[in-house]
This record gives C-alpha cells, structure tokens and sequence, in this order.
C-alpha cells in the first residue's frame, strides 16, 4: 500500500566519517540485504540522530521487553525506525503499521510480509567511500 | 550437515536461542578460534584483530567484535555451540549459504529459510529424521503444518 511519507521526504546525519543521506519517497522504507552490509551501523546512527529529533524513535532487539508496541499504537507523527524486525514485528503489528496514516517508518529486516508493501517499496544500502568518509543511500533492492 | 528443527520439533532439552545478538555477545565471543576469522571475513569482510576486536571493512577504524552482522554472529553461534539451536530469520543471503555449508549445527526459523547453496540437511520431524538434498523438497517439508 503506497502511501507519501508523512513525516518527511529525507533524512540526512552524521557520525564520525559516516554519512547517511536516505530519501525516502513512500511512508514505509523497508531495508533488507545481506548480513554485514551496514544495517545496524545505519540504525545506530539513526537512534543518536533522534537524540536531537524528538520526531525520531528507534527500537531494536534491546527493546524486546519494553512495551514497544503501545508505544508504537499510541504515537502520532512520528519516524519510527525499527531494527531486527523480524524479532519485533508480528503479523498483527505489521498489519497495524500498514494501515497507519499518523507515523512513518524506516524498518530493517528481512522479511517483509504483512505490510502490505510492493517491490519497488523495498530497498537496500549503498554506500559510497569518499577520502575516509563512508556515504550510505538507499537503493531499490533487485 | 546442518539439522534443521521446525519449533515444534525441538527438543524440550536443547535450548532455542532467538536473539543471536545477546547470546554472541555474553557467550559465543569467548569460545572464538581460528576458524572464526575466514567466517568473519566471509560475510562481514571484516578483519578478525583479536578476540574482542574487528576491523571494519568501510573505513579499517578498529571496532569491539560486537560490531559484527547479526548474520555473522547467527552463523558463529551455530559454529560453536553445536548443543544449541538458532533462529535464523535475521540471516542475510550471504550467512544463509554458510550456514547450509557447514559440517554441524543446528538451525530453525518459524518458515522455511533455505540457501539455493544448500546440498545436504537433516530435518528433524516429529516422527522420524530425514535427509534432504534439494531446495524444494526441504521447502515443502518446512512449510508443512504438521
């Protein structure tokens, strides 16, 4: 289900000599790829990012027990980026995020079933080495 | 050969572990030889400093080891604790085909996650074990309810 993002059209960080620099043209931006490509570097930078942008949340693993989906349920205009979603997200949440007009998502994971995306909604990291300096984009996955 | 577990099927005296993260980093670390620096520069293409520390395959900046994937950590789990079984679903491509390569371990994932790399497994039934050695035919078995 396509939907515009309802938060923001990009998401631009910094940390150390790593850059993100994302574009982000549907509501959900699901992020797969192979094990060891920057994923959870990526999130990393994200979280600090939201030390500084209260419209940014982050959960991962660490927050398997934290009572992240009511928190999840009940926030509005917020950019949830979620880690090791196929931890985190159930079907019924999953379902839930599809169908969510008042939050926008940046999800990491596998398996992007139940939220109701098409293919050219999935993407993957590319980054780019400039003179000590790791640029990351997002590129659509094959 | 890999054994492959359906979550109904393991045993009650084997543990299930679920966040490869947690458990690499609280154990698996300790246990790390030789043999993790190829599996390391496999899938992570990192360099393997020393026990606790990595190189980083973006910029050489040195980082603890548990800057590795999720996917590395999943594939050195199963590596060295061959008593245990390990969900697998957070595995890229890349550490699915090392895992279906190794000699021994023990995997499970709530549907079927299998590498087109794959040659032999053994799947564990609630009845009887079998021996698999193609992709759909494990496909099948995996996504049979019962």
């Amino acid at each position: 289900m396509k939907i515009k993002p309802v938060i923001t059209d990009k998401i631009v960080t910094r940390h150390t000599s790593y850059q993100v620099d994302f574009d982000l043209t549907q509501n959900i931006t699901f992020i797969v790829g192979d094990s060891g490509v920057g994923k959870s570097a990526v999130f990393s930078f994200l979280q600090e990012l939201s030390a500084e942008d209260k419209r940014i949340k982050c959960f991962n693993y660490l927050d398997q027990n934290k009572g992240y989906k009511n928190s999840l349920k009940k926030a509005k205009e917020k950019l949830f980026v979620i880690d090791n979603a196929d931890i985190l997200l159930d079907d019924s949440l999953r379902q839930y995020i599809a169908g969510d007009m008042n939050n926008q998502y940046i999800i990491i994971g596998r398996n992007p079933s139940s939220l109701l995306l098409q293919q050219d909604e999935i993407f993957e990291l590319a980054n780019e080495k400039n003179g000590g300096r790791v640029l990351f984009r997002l590129k659509k996955a094959l | 050969m890999i054994t492959v577990y359906k979550i109904k099927t393991i045993p009650k005296d084997m543990d299930l572990i679920k966040l490869n993260d947690v458990f690499f980093n609280k154990y698996t670390v300790e246990k790390l030889d030789k043999k993790a620096e190829e599996i390391i520069k496999k899938i992570d293409q990192s360099q393997l400093v020393n026990k606790y520390t990595i190189k980083s395959r973006f910029d050489g900046g040195i980082l603890n080891i548990d800057k590795l994937s999720t996917g590395c950590k999943t594939v050195l789990n199963i590596i060295y604790n061959t008593d245990k079984v390990f969900d697998i679903r957070e595995c890229g491509e890349n550490a699915l085909d090392v895992i279906y390569t190794l000699e021994e371990g023990n995997i499970t994932c709530d549907y079927p996650l299998i590498s087109f790399e794959m040659t032999k497994v053994i799947a564990v039934g609630k009845k009887s074990n079998l021996e698999f050695d193609s992709y759909d035919a494990l496909k099948e078995w995996w996504s049979d309810e019962d």
